[in-house]
């Protein structure tokens, strides 16, 4: 028998165990985004006012069960409210999503606390990654016999880490360096 | 003396005066400066300080609205013509219209934008309107034609002081100075010192 035959035909059986163990488990839901009314917001301080924007396209899975959270935001869909501080935040020295359309964070720890969970875990934004931690709420609610979950939270990010502000932007004085991230999703569960 | 008399200006009015005047001139630089400036890190800056410093402005001539009403000015000069009172009046009344809508109407530019106003990165102040670009543009042309007003109407302000100090040789400019004005011809006739 050669060795590629042995392979052939012992490959199903290694497989077998871990993916029994997998229907045994009887996961539970992973849930996605649903509805129209997700939102993904920032608000940072330029010369000591508040600046808000937001995200309109991202989706996110999150798995209760195997402690899974994962987030991926298109870039291009950020909105200010203002053309002009649309093009500036989204050119190279911002954002710069024509070459970092894709921003991403995937929860490697998904900690209980007292009011929640704490994902942690590499978020990749404008090509650098960086650990960070977002605290969260879930919340399971019937509508018109769904289950629907919340799932809300927010945390503080410096731009700078991210190399969000480049060139003069760098300064911190006039453009604050924490950037407020909001979340706030409506998710039900997904076929699998 | 702290209040006015009927022959001269109170310190706080002179005071109010003079500072609101400089002010003035600090804001007209920073304003266009910060209109000629391409977007940058000192735009911003330039701009953030304008909106501060408008705000201050607004503050500083309400009180100095206040306290002229509720304390009487010194007499206008007796030898104006009564056409003059008229124009001193409608003068005077134009530069506290304009030095608190001037502000304003920043006020609404920066709401309808979406930039609110800070008060030296101290505080940030409510909204006056909701975002709208449209209102935005209209507040521009108003904001400037006021500003252009308001250059008017201070040139005509300034015009009528250098005539009454240098041609009519009377105390109108020296009772908005500090130090006792000396009584001069064509001084108001109930000097009380």
């Amino acid at each position: 028998m050669s060795p590629a035959r042995i392979l052939r035909l012992t490959i199903p059986w290694l497989a077998l165990p871990t993916s029994a163990i997998a229907h045994a488990a009887a996961p539970g839901p992973v849930y996605t985004l649903i509805g129209a009314h997700n939102t993904l917001t920032y608000t940072f301080t330029q010369a000591g006012a508040a600046n808000h924007g937001r995200f309109k396209k991202f989706t996110v899975r999150f798995d209760p069960g195997a402690k899974t959270l994962t987030v991926r935001i298109d870039m291009r869909s950020f909105d200010t409210g203002d053309a002009q501080r649309n093009s500036i935040l989204g050119g190279r020295d911002f954002f710069d999503v024509a070459r970092y359309p894709q921003a991403r964070f995937t929860a490697t720890r998904l900690q209980r606390t007292s009011s929640g969970y704490l994902a942690t875990g590499p978020l990749t934004l404008r090509g650098v990654t960086r650990t960070v931690s977002v605290p969260f709420t879930w919340r399971i609610v019937e509508t018109g016999g769904r289950r629907v979950g919340l799932l809300e939270g927010s945390t503080v990010l410096e731009r700078l880490d991210f190399g969000v502000g480049r060139g003069e932007w760098r300064a911190t004085e006039w453009l604050g360096n924490a950037v407020t991230v909001r979340f706030a999703l409506r998710m039900a569960p997904a076929a699998r | 003396m702290l209040r006015n008399t009927p022959a001269r200006w109170g310190a706080l009015s002179q005071l109010l005066h003079w500072l609101i005047a400089a002010l003035i001139a600090v804001q007209v630089a920073l304003g266009l400066v910060g209109v000629a400036l391409p977007l940058s890190m000192a735009k911003l800056a330039t701009l953030a300080r304008h909106k501060s410093l408008g705000i201050t402005i607004l503050a500083l001539v309400l009180i100095r609205l206040l306290w002229r009403l509720s304390h009487p000015a010194p007499a206008l000069p007796a030898n104006l013509k009564p056409y003059e009172r008229r124009l001193a009046r409608l003068t005077h009344a134009s530069l506290y219209g304009l030095l608190i809508a001037l502000p304003l109407t920043g006020w609404i530019m920066s709401s309808a934008r979406g930039f609110p106003v800070s008060w030296f990165n101290l505080f940030q102040l409510p909204n006056l309107v909701t975002r709208s670009v449209p209102l935005y543009h209209a507040m521009i042309r108003v904001h400037i034609a006021l500003a252009v007003a308001l250059g008017l109407i201070l040139a005509l302000h300034v015009a009528a002081a250098i005539k009454h100090h240098f041609v009519l040789k009377d105390d109108t400019l020296r009772r908005m100075l500090p130090g006792t004005a000396p009584a001069r011809a064509g001084a108001p006739e109930t000097i009380k010192e």
